[in-house]
């Protein structure tokens, strides 16, 4: 074996594992792996302007593309720039390598200029991270990193490694394979555990099931569409489970929870058994815990035994890798679900839609209905945190896997625009939307200058209504409507998209929403499309935090007589 | 569910930040760690800690399985149960002039500790016993005047399978 320094290494690393574009941004103490770089044309480097959408970007990429996604960054505030990144990655068990660059290893420990412990800080927010103090490790170390961040439950993995490892030389080679004692992936799969579930399932008058992300992370996908068939079921997705199984599905009850479709949430107060798979009963989900799903046993199938009991006791768990236990517990279900309780879901279905209002109104519902069918449900699409996440996931009806890209369990703000860039450097000439508030817009609205500099094909649905909307809905109904601090004022957006240099539209009503989003989907490059909404409109179906489920607040616009059911 | 003491032994690889991460696991999960113990083991490049932790059943199970989700975690198990030895080393300073030397002599006698050092007024003992032992021997000392405690915290070892 040649000797290579460690800088080499990273790269060859980085074109062993597939990895054709990386996130990043330079600095002092990743000189020696930048000027490396420029010897390796075959991976791609975004250069970002701030390190925070790095790692957004990567994990971007990720989610559209069920790949690692790879972000760099200097030492001290390069790396703790990464921080909200890598903790957005980690709540949502997404697979992430994370390098950062460290003062020389003889000055660790010395306050030296740009040091920061971020192999300290990350310890709570990676899956594993490392601080390398030998070039003769970094081979297996990486080889380790993209294994640990791409296996059994996903998540973020950092490396972390000092300028002087990167400069010096080793014979050390790649390990053929990656073993880590210790380290199970999957728990064993229990032959009767699926007996118990199938038998649980044939004895269910009223089964449902909630299906997570685990379903689009162990491309499982199919097997859940098999076993709603074979037996008929209703499947609700939670948030980052939606595109589990086609929305279209007429199985599929969409998302239940704090901001889910009545249907669903209603269908879980009332079912007998509850089918949670790949999913972890969060609270968005759950509401007040001793109060979900009262008249059910629950069966968890999920990759991570640390999840079971966590937070709801379990009648049967099915642990293993859904890629194995899904398949095998369709093969052991036998029964159908029942006429009458498909004839209960159905009314209430029908009787408390997520509605589009039919008045004067412009409000995002109606963009997110329009996006939704103009692009024919196909789009990837990304979003931030708020109102519009919420009104994004109830009526754009994802169809297939990979394909909604938000941050769900961490809610970061910020997330959408370049979690949308990450996907699009993935999957060029394809569609991709960032919908947006003007809140977390502002947050990383710089990355503009980044998709302009790569013409990136990616769409910004901005949905400006001039608040932090989801926290004035809060004060509005649960602090008497004092607004604190919520009203945002934005820049003239126009002006700002034509500093950028990229292609803007604006969108102040009902009847230009069509025509705007059809120009935004032929024109190249970045376009920002500016919705100007009505200011104070609400999500609804509503459970306020702590509550239980059965405190399902509906729209107060069921209500009225002139309805348009979204999507009819 | 009561809450009471349990003792957790978890292998483990000895890298940087192992250590780091099992206590920051949890005081991350709000779980109420009384002591904890790290050294090396019968194999090279591994550690054996001893934990213990206070909580209720399903605390216990839920830190061996987070503890278990550590990649640096090889096993851990729960040496609550009577199939395992625990002990706890500690060193005692007590006031001990002449007329009160001989009555603490006694003690340590019964108590089987060892006299570590002796000054002139005072007297420094060691024990390894079980933990409730070690409360026995602190209250014992007492009346005499503590100057300082030290204790180890509790390791344990599975004797039976």
């Amino acid at each position: 074996m040649n000797t290579r320094s460690g800088a080499e290494i990273v790269m060859a690393s980085l074109v062993r594992q597939g990895v054709d574009t990386i996130f990043g941004y330079p600095g002092g103490v990743v000189l020696p792996l930048y000027d490396e770089m420029l010897n390796w044309p075959q991976v791609k480097h975004v250069l970002v302007r701030h390190e925070q959408c790095a790692a957004h970007m990567a994990d971007g990429y990720a989610r559209a593309t069920g790949k690692v996604g790879v972000c760099l960054a200097t030492s001290g505030p390069g790396a703790t720039n990464l921080v909200t990144g890598i903790a957005t990655a980690m709540m949502d068990s997404i697979p992430m390598v994370a390098l950062t660059g460290n003062v020389n290893s003889w000055a660790i420990g010395t306050d030296a200029f740009q040091e920061t412990d971020i192999q300290g800080i990350t310890i709570p927010i990676t899956k594993h991270n490392y601080l390398v103090q030998n070039v003769a490790d970094l081979p297996h170390v990486l080889e380790e990193a993209f294994y640990l961040a791409n296996s059994g439950r996903k998540g973020p993995v950092l490396v972390d490694i000092p300028k002087d490892v990167f400069t010096a030389l080793t014979g050390a080679d790649f390990p053929n394979e990656v073993q880590r004692r210790g380290y199970k992936p999957s728990a064993d799969l229990n032959p009767l555990s699926f007996q118990r579930a199938a038998h649980l399932l044939k004895e269910a008058k009223k089964p449902i099931v909630i299906a997570g992300a685990g379903v689009i992370w162990s491309d499982t996908s199919d097997a859940l569409r098999e076993l709603a068939e074979k037996c008929d079921l209703p499947v609700i997705s939670t948030l980052l489970g939606l595109g589990n199984i086609d929305r279209n599905d007429t199985r599929s009850l969409g998302m239940m929870g704090m901001h889910g479709e009545f249907v669903g949430t209603r269908a879980v107060q009332e079912a007998d058994l509850v089918i949670g798979i790949g999913m972890r009963w969060d609270d968005r989900l759950t509401g007040k815990v001793n109060g979900f799903a009262p008249k059910a046993k629950l069966i968890h199938f999920d990759i991570d035994p640390s999840e079971f009991s966590k937070v709801v006791e379990t009648e049967v768990v099915v642990p293993g890798d859904l890629a194995k236990s899904l398949p095998e517990f369709v093969a052991n279900a036998d029964s159908k679900t029942n006429a009458e309780w498909w004839t209960e879901i159905r009314a209430w279905q029908r009787a408390n839609p997520i509605v589009v209002p039919d008045d004067k109104k412009f409000v995002a519902r109606h963009v997110l209905h329009k996006l939704n069918e103009l692009t024919n449900a196909d789009a990837y699409v990304s979003t931030d945190v708020g109102q519009h996440q919420m009104w994004t996931a109830q009526l754009y009806k994802f169809r297939n896997p990979y394909q909604l890209l938000t941050s769900g369990g961490l809610g970061t703000m910020g997330f959408g625009f370049p979690a949308a860039m990450g996907a699009a450097f993935a999957h060029p000439g394809k569609e991709v939307w960032a919908v947006v508030g003007d809140g977390g817009f502002q947050m990383t609205l710089q990355e503009l200058q980044t998709a302009v500099e790569n013409n990136l094909d990616v769409k910004i649905c901005l949905i400006n209504n001039g608040f932090l909307g989801m926290v004035r809905q809060w004060q509005e109904m649960f602090y008497d409507n004092r607004q604190s601090h919520v009203s945002m004022g934005s820049p003239d957006y126009g002006k700002l998209a034509e500093a950028y240099g990229v292609t803007f539209f604006r969108c102040s009503s009902r009847d230009e929403v069509e025509d705007t989003i059809q120009r935004a989907r032929k024109a190249k490059g970045p376009v920002l499309c500016e919705f100007l909404v009505e200011m104070e409109e609400n999500v609804f179906p509503m459970i306020a935090a702590g509550k239980s489920n059965d405190d399902i607040i509906t729209d107060p616009l069921l209500k009225q007589h002139e309805l348009v059911e979204a999507g009819k | 569910m009561s809450t009471r003491l349990h003792t957790i032994s978890a292998l483990v690889h000895n890298e940087s930040g192992t250590l780091n991460r099992l206590s920051s696991l949890f005081r991350r999960r709000m779980f109420s760690l009384s002591s904890m113990n790290a050294g090396d083991c019968e194999q090279e490049g591994l550690a054996r800690v001893t934990m213990v932790v206070e909580g209720d059943d399903g605390d216990l199970r839920q830190a061996v399985r987070q503890l278990n989700k550590l990649i640096d975690v090889i096993e851990v198990e729960d040496l609550s149960g009577n199939d395992s030895v625990q002990r706890e080393l500690a060193f005692f300073q007590v006031n001990a002039g002449v007329e009160s030397r001989r009555s603490i002599l006694e003690i340590a006698q019964v108590m089987h500790c060892d006299v570590v050092h002796l000054e002139p007024e005072s007297i420094t003992l060691q024990a390894t016993a079980e933990p409730s032992r070690i409360d026995q021997v602190v209250a014992l000392l007492e009346p005499f005047g503590i100057t300082q405690i030290v204790r180890s915290g509790l390791v344990a070892i599975r004797v039976k399978n």
